[in-house]
Formats: C-alpha cells, structure tokens, sequence
C-alpha cells in the first residue's frame, strides 16, 4: 500500500529527525578549543575591557590555552609589581588589557556535552530565604533579590542564580542557587540584614550602602591584613585596614560631629570619642579619630578591625572574611527588614560524578530488563529491540530537550525520566497487544491503541500539573521532566513505534 | 514521636522539618558505635549508611535528626574528630513551619492531581460506573500502599509523595486499558477481559521488574530515588489487585447490569 508507506515514512523520519536533532542539542557540533569564561567580576579591569561570561579563551600572550592548567600557569606570575600587558585571544575578538592583579574572573573547561546536572548531583547550595514575621511583596522580593545578588558578586560567588519564588500557600521566597563549592559563611552571607552604622557617641556619622560610601577598596594596598600576633597559648589576633570613600553630606557630617568632640585625656593624639562600627546593631571595632581629623570634611577614611583564631592561619582567615562581610555590606547597603532562612541545602560536590554514573547505570539495567521482559512475553526479538530502542530514544529525546532549554537535571528531573518511560513501556504494551488482535484491520488495531494511549496521556499530564505550583517549585523539575517525557511519547516515538511494530507483524 | 502524632503516614524531616547530614568518612565508621555515641546527646536521629555499589565498600553515612545543623555538626565532629566542611560533607536543612507548609501543599497537589485524574476518565468514559470505578481503583492503590509503608515503618519524604502522584499515572494507565477493551469493544466480555489482562499484567509486571532492577542498583547511592522505587513497587502490586479485582468486578456488574 503506497499511501501507507509514505506515512510510515513520515513518523519514523520524524523520529530520526528528533533523534538527531537532541544529539546535536547535547553534542553541539563547537570544536572552539580552550576554556569558558563563567563570570567576570563587575568593576574589575577585565570587565572594563570587555571580558564577559561565555566568552571562550583561546590564546593567552601567544600561548594556547587548552586545558584549566594551561590558563593557571600563563597567568601564575600575577598579582605583580608593577602593570603588565596581557594579550588575550577569545573567540569574539582580541582583547589587550593592562594590570597587575588577576583577572578577577573564573572559568571552566568547555563541557563536551550540554546536559547541566542540577545542584543535588554537582553540588552547590540552595537556599530558601523569607523576612522575618512579614510577607515581601514584589518590590520589596526584587529590592531584596538584588541586594544578595550584588552581596555574593562581592563577596567573590558569581554562577549564582536568585529568583522570586511563589508557592502554592501563597509565600514568598527567595530562592538561591549556586554551583559548585560553598563558601561555610553562606548562611550569614545571604541571611543577614545587612544594616552598618558608623556612630560617635550616639549619632550616626555614616551608614552603609551608596549614599554615603562612595567606594569601598578591596585590592591592592590600600585593603587587605597588616599584620598578626600572638602565641599558640592565648591565639592569635590579625588586624585588617581597607579605605573607603565618603560621600560630600556624609564627610560634613563627620565635621559636624568632631568639632563637639574634646581630646582624650590619656592619649592626646586622638579625640575623646572613638568612632564605632555597628553591623546589625553589634559592635564589630572602634576606631580612635586622630586630632588632626577634627572638624575636618575628610571623605578619605580608613576602616580597621581584627579577626582572632588558635591558630595563625586560622586567625588570619576569620579577619579576612570579616574584612570581606564588612565591605559587603557597605557596598549593599542594608536590608529593610530582616531575613529568615527556611531552608538550606549545602551539597558537596564529592559523590557527584560516581552518583551520575550509577544513575546511568541503573537506567541502562532498567531499560535492559524491559527488553528481556517483552522478549519471553512476546518470543519476538524483533519487537524487544523496537521497545528497547524506543525507550532509549525517549530518554535521548528527553535529555535534548533539557540540553536546548538549559534545564538542569536533578534528582526530581530524573524520577520525572523514570516516570515517563514506565509509562512510555505500558503503552508500547497496549500497541504491541492491539496489533496482535486479529478482528479487525491492522489500522483500525493501531487507531484504538492510540486512543487508549490518548487518554491516559491526559489523565497523566492533568495529574501532574498542581505539582508546578506546590512546595516552592522544588519538585517542578519531576513535573516538567516527566510532561516532556509523556508528549514526546505521545506525539514523536509512539507513532512511530506503531508503525514500526506494523511492519513486524505485516512481516 | 513528633512524626506521629495524628497523622497518617510517618513523614521524615523533609517535611516535618530538620536537618539531614551526609558525610564522607575518612576511615570506616561503625554505625552502631556512632548510634551509641549520638544517643542521648540528639534528640531524635536515624543514621544510614550509603555504599558503593559495585564493591560494597562504605561511602558515605547519612544522619537525620531534628535538630538544627549547628547542633548535630558539633555532635559528629567530636566523634569524628575533625571539622565537618561543605567539602567532606553534605548538609540539608528545613525549617519546621516550611516543612508543615510543603506537608500541606503536597497533599493538597495530590488530591487536586486526583480530582483532576477522575473529571478527564469521565469525559473520557461519559459512562458514571466504569468512570468510578478506574477511579476507586486508583484510590485504593494510594491508601493501601500508605498503609503498608505506615507498617513497614517507612518515614515519607516529599520525594516519596511523587512517587505516589507517579503511581496515580501508573494505576490509571492499566484501568483506562482495561475499561477501554470491555466498554467499547463488541464481542464476548470474557474474551475482551482475558486479552485485557494479558496486557494489564505485561504492562505492570514489566514496569515492577524494571524498578526493582533499577532499585537494586540505586538503593546504595540515593535515598531520594530508593523511596521512590520502593513506593512504585509497592503500589504497582496493589495495583494488580485492585485492577483485575476490584475494577473488574465492578466493570462486569456494570456490563450485566446494562443487558
């Protein structure tokens, strides 16, 4: 029958073609050699020039850059003395910049594939975050989500993604993701409210945030630890110093208030008032104002404190990140309310790979004992294959699909995958068990097969539906994965299973 | 006993609230050296082991309590003897108002999947009995399986509950065949009904093997994907009985009936 062949033809191209088209969306046909840029810090040099996230480096001063060693070492010798050229070749261009710090950006080796695996495989954090005692509305959750995006990029995270959340109760969260590995101060990080005043006496001189602090060193010499002492019975205390520039209204301000101030009786260097940095209403230093300040519309100031640990190392690690947290929040100014973290995930990224093959495996097994099974049910190899390949082709399709639209797969993700070829596997068993039927024609056997695939093809996808919505959307990558699944049964591999399976039983 | 209390499943702290710590342990570590050690000083905790699953060896060890991280890391790191970091270990917490939250919106995704399920098979059927019957049977292979994972002790987690919106796709799948085969075919009912469980039985046989193949692999590495497995299998033979049993009898009083 010719007309029945050119439609046979035409599920199965549109298989092949789908088939084909999710290799290329997984193996994109890219052999730019070299390494990925992830992010660029906002401000550095490298940004000022031109470097930007998903530019792809080549070369390096001539040498090619092939491998994540290859860019380490080409770029070992800095920071440096002194400025030096450095010649970079992207594949969007040359770009020639001066310096003599690192680049400030991070990068990664070129995937070979595009399936990106999703926090609880790769590892990386995720955090629920909500404000205390309130709900946010959409200004104020966009204010927030810009404030924590802007604190991270600070503080050195960048393959961060934040978004408003809404669950089906009607809350509303924040929602933080971030690849890879997570910094052990990330609770604080993204939890605290943020609010920095400089007071002397009981009047506030500056507070944190763009009003009043202009800029915020954070390399270079004019910020980083100076010195550190102590012994190993009593710890060791590091003191750090950064400057920072105050804005016109907020120097006067310091004028205004110095000028009140006497001269401290046991040290007349300084003034009888230290100036005192609160951060979330606790005291974190005070500094003694030199006499020579006083008065004085001064927006050059230098802001100092310490850290303390047992250890040396140690001690010098907390002033860091307490140098770091306190230019954070000068940077982002203060939060109006404060925040509550519902809920935090911190996965190490260790188990990830060995978990993703065992995964893999397991599928394959899956997959394999269904062959087996449609083999002493049906004595047909024939018809094993076609289902082998069919579910084989599902989960291809699937895994394309995701890789086009960037979709992550995570735990949730691949449940929905086992979902939907179990299903996919019951209705290739309705269609296998209608063609056999020998009352009717072989089309109409087909035609009613279908139908009965139809409806549970709905059933399904309506059942699946509220779960886009509820428990903050944790669980819409099962949803969504398995709804991928069913329709591209329903509507690519099916058909053409069907009239695969007609030519097997014509035979 | 929080998880207890009035409820009819046991829920784990991913919806009750909590804290779960996965750790990588240097050397070996006895799990019930570390269950006495823990005793007393966490209030309520569950350990498990994960190993690998090719040489048996342990992995890593899974601790679920409670309490909040701060307080359970303290806990291991005096028996570990050294810091647990987002390096060495894995950690997983849930307020408790947010775990109820989810409790309450999963189950209210559950009934609204299920009121959805029954409106579609009777626009399907536009029949009432065989429409309330795929949907009974439905119904019944939800609350028996919550009921042998109550006895088997099993604590739900909010992964576990969709494997039970799986089991609702799963269990229609079967029903949907079986009423298509008896209602709109002509011919003998008898002989409908022997092809139809034919295939029903292909369908769900081969869909238990296939998990309990991939569970014995997975059971070593996720916790997550094991409950989901575990809860399909278990549903999946409800499903046979309450198919072939309770669908069909009612489907064949339904088909006498109309003669």
């Amino acid at each position: 029958m010719a007309f029945g062949d050119k439609k046979m033809n035409w599920k199965i191209w549109l298989l092949i073609f789908c088939i084909l088209g999710s290799l290329l969306a997984i193996f994109p046909l890219d052999f730019t050699q070299g390494i990925e840029i992830t992010s660029v810090e906002l401000d550095s040099i490298s940004y000022q020039q031109g470097l930007r996230q998903g530019m792809k480096i080549q070369s390096i001063d001539g040498q090619t850059i092939s491998s994540l060693d290859d860019y380490r070492t080409s770029l070992e010798r800095f920071p440096t003395e002194s400025s030096e050229k450095i010649t970079i070749t992207t594949d969007q261009g040359i770009i020639i910049l001066f310096t003599n710090d690192t680049l400030k950006i991070s990068v990664k080796e070129i995937p070979r594939n595009r399936i990106k695996t999703g926090l609880d495989l790769s590892g990386g954090a995720r955090a629920l975050i909500k404000a205390e005692g309130k709900e946010l509305t959409n200004t104020e959750l966009k204010d927030l989500i810009s404030v924590t995006e802007e604190r991270l990029n600070v503080y050195g995270l960048n393959d961060v993604q934040i978004k408003p959340v809404r669950d089906l109760s009607g809350n509303n969260f924040m929602l933080i993701e971030i690849a890879g590995s997570t910094p052990e101060e990330l609770e604080t990080l993204i939890s605290q409210q943020g609010k920095f005043e400089a007071k002397i006496g009981d009047e506030v001189v500056f507070e944190g945030g763009k009003k009043d602090i202009t800029y915020v060193a954070r390399t270079g010499d004019q910020s980083g630890i100076y010195s550190c002492n102590g012994d190993n019975s009593n710890g060791y205390v590091c003191q750090f110093r950064f400057s920072i520039s105050l804005s016109q209204d907020a120097a006067k301000n310091h004028a205004n208030i110095t000028c009140a101030l006497g001269t401290n009786s046991s040290l007349p260097q300084y003034l009888d008032k230290q100036l005192e940095l609160y951060l979330d209403d606790v005291l974190v230093s005070a500094l003694y104002i030199g006499r020579d300040l006083q008065c004085s519309e001064t927006t050059q100031i230098s802001i100092s404190g310490s850290g303390s640990g047992a250890t040396q190392e140690e001690a010098f690690e907390n002033a860091e990140i307490d140098m770091k947290q306190l230019q954070t929040v000068m940077i982002s100014g203060s939060l109006p309310f404060k925040l509550q973290i519902e809920k935090l995930d911190t996965i190490s990224p260790l188990l990830g790979k060995e978990f993703t093959n065992t995964i893999i495996l397991a599928g394959l097994a899956a997959i394999l004992a269904v062959g087996i099974a449609i083999l002493i049910r049906y004595k047909k190899i024939k018809l094993s294959l076609a289902v082998l390949l069919t579910s084989l082709s599902e989960v291809l399709i699937i895994l394309g699909v995701s890789a086009l639209f960037n979709r992550s797969l995570d735990l949730p993700a691949i449940a929905g995958i086992i979902a939907a070829i179990g299903t996919g596997v019951d209705s290739q068993i309705i269609i296998l068990d209608e063609s056999r039927m020998t009352n009717v024609s072989l089309r109409e056997r087909i035609k009613r097969a279908l139908t009965i695939i139809m409806g549970t093809y709905i059933t399904t996808l309506f059942a699946l539906l509220p779960l886009m919505w509820a428990g903050a959307g944790l669980l819409k990558g099962f949803a969504i994965t398995t709804i991928i699944g069913i329709s591209v049964g329903v509507f690519i591999t099916r058909p053409a299973f069907s009239e695969i399976v007609k030519k097997i039983v014509k035979e | 006993m929080y998880s207890t209390t009035g409820e009819f499943i046991q829920k784990d702290i991913t919806l009750t609230g909590g804290t779960s710590i996965t750790f990588f342990p240097e050397q070996y570590v006895d799990i019930n050296e570390l269950s006495n050690f823990l005793d007393g000083k966490i209030p309520e905790f569950i350990i498990r082991e994960l190993s690998d699953f090719q040489s048996g060896r342990q992995k890593a060890i899974v601790v679920e309590t409670i309490s909040e991280p701060k307080e359970i890391k303290i806990v291991l790191e005096e028996f570990l003897n050294y810091k647990l970091t987002n390096e060495n270990s894995s950690t997983e917490s849930t307020g408790s108002s947010l775990g109820e939250s989810f409790y309450k919106q999963l189950v209210y995704a559950i009934i609204l999947s299920f009121v959805l399920m029954s409106i579609i098979v009777f626009i399907i059927f536009r029949s009432k009995i065989p429409s309330f019957a795929v949907v009974i049977s439905a119904f019944a292979d939800i609350i028996m399986t919550l009921a042998t994972i109550n006895l088997l002790g099993m604590k739900i987690s909010s992964a576990g509950i969709t494997a039970i919106l799986m089991l609702i796709g799963y269990s229609v799948d079967s029903d949907i065949m079986l009423t298509t085969r008896l209602l709109k075919r002509h011919g003998n009912t008898d002989e409908n009904l022997k092809s139809a469980f034919k295939t029903g039985i292909t369908m769900t046989l081969t869909s238990i093997i296939a998990i309990t193949v991939a569970l014995f692999i997975i059971q070593s590495v996720s916790n997550v994907l094991s409950q989901i497995f575990i809860i399909l299998i278990i549903g999946l033979s409800f499903d046979i009985l309450n198919t072939w049993i309770t669908n069909v009898s009612i489907l064949k009083w339904h088909l006498e009936t109309k003669k």
